[in-house]
């Protein structure tokens, strides 16, 4: 193939870009869901948790 | 038939909703894509013949076109979005509108690149202040302005517009980038393909650039419909509807 350098950085250069544009939303996605999940394990444990130490004794 | 369409349509603005949406339909138009990318990619690099001028370096057309159209189609579709955000204050129309800039601008980049690595070995050079080049770099800084200022201001909403307002008033480049060949003298080559008409392309070179064309389309939906799912949920993180959500899955 005449010109390979340039084809296979050129298809490169596409690829690239793609995988970029394939990952990015998928681990933001995935990080908010983290974040989603955390907050409910914490709103969790402070209902669990004793109000009132006084009381509770 | 209308009334079940607008119906569907309200129920999409509700945010559950558009999530269950965008994460059953994304996949399904990737994955559209890839056979229409593996069999346009196999016709461009493997099929088509060599062009008589260039040889083999015009292989990189079947990239560069397509790319070039969706920066182009992208930009077009942001704007419109914004617009209606702007005029029905519809959120889901500023998420799409938003969610698009990255893909607009990763199709400019790529063709500003694939471009110029087509330049080097027949220009003779990586750059030239070409008309078209040129326009299409300041259509990259659009992007580039839209992403920037819709993550600058903290409240979403207001962020959305303003970027919005960006889009908008930037669609006036687009003609300018259309026609730059034809108004200016330019190194980039005139229109050679045509939707419409004949193309003075040969008709065996046609097809693969087509199927890129078509599989670019598809990507963008699966892309679309992925970036503004991570927004509507970064917007709803704290809402009862993903605490549910989040608890049914664990």
């Amino acid at each position: 193939m005449s010109y390979f350098k340039y084809v296979a950085m050129a298809y490169a250069v596409f690829f690239l870009v793609l995988a970029w544009d394939f990952i990015v939303p998928r681990l933001q996605i995935r990080q908010l869901l983290r974040e989603a999940r955390g907050r409910v394990a914490r709103s969790k444990r402070s209902n669990s948790a004793p109000t009132d130490e006084e009381l509770s004794r | 038939m209308f009334k079940a369409l607008v119906g569907w349509f309200h129920k999409l603005g509700s945010p559950p909703y558009f999530d269950s949406f965008a994460a059953r339909w994304a996949p399904w138009f990737y994955l559209a894509s890839l056979p229409l990318f593996a069999f346009g990619l196999w016709q461009a690099l493997a099929v088509v013949p060599a062009d008589y001028q260039q040889g083999d370096s015009f292989r990189i057309l079947y990239i560069h076109v397509p790319s070039a159209w969706m920066s182009l189609f992208v930009f077009g579709l942001m704007a419109f979005y914004s617009a209606i955000g702007l005029i029905w204050r519809i959120k889901l129309c500023e998420i799409l509108a938003m969610a698009c800039a990255p893909i607009g601008a990763g199709f400019t980049l790529i063709t500003l690149l694939t471009g110029s690595i087509w330049g080097k070995p027949m220009w003779g050079t990586w750059w030239d202040w070409d008309p078209r080049l040129t326009t299409e770099l300041i259509l990259l800084f659009l992007y580039l302005g839209v992403m920037g200022l819709y993550g600058a201001i903290d409240d979403r909403r207001a962020a959305a517009r303003a970027a919005g307002l960006l889009a908008i008033v930037g669609v006036v480049l687009l003609p300018v980038i259309r026609y730059s060949v034809v108004w200016w003298n330019s190194l980039h080559q005139g229109q050679t393909i045509r939707m419409f008409g004949e193309s003075s392309m040969d008709s065996s070179m046609i097809l693969p650039l087509w199927l890129m064309v078509l599989a670019t389309k598809f990507w963008f939906a699966g892309s679309l419909l992925t970036r503004a799912r991570a927004d509507n949920l970064r917007r709803e993180v704290g809402k009862a509807w993903v605490r549910e959500r989040v608890e049914k899955s664990a």
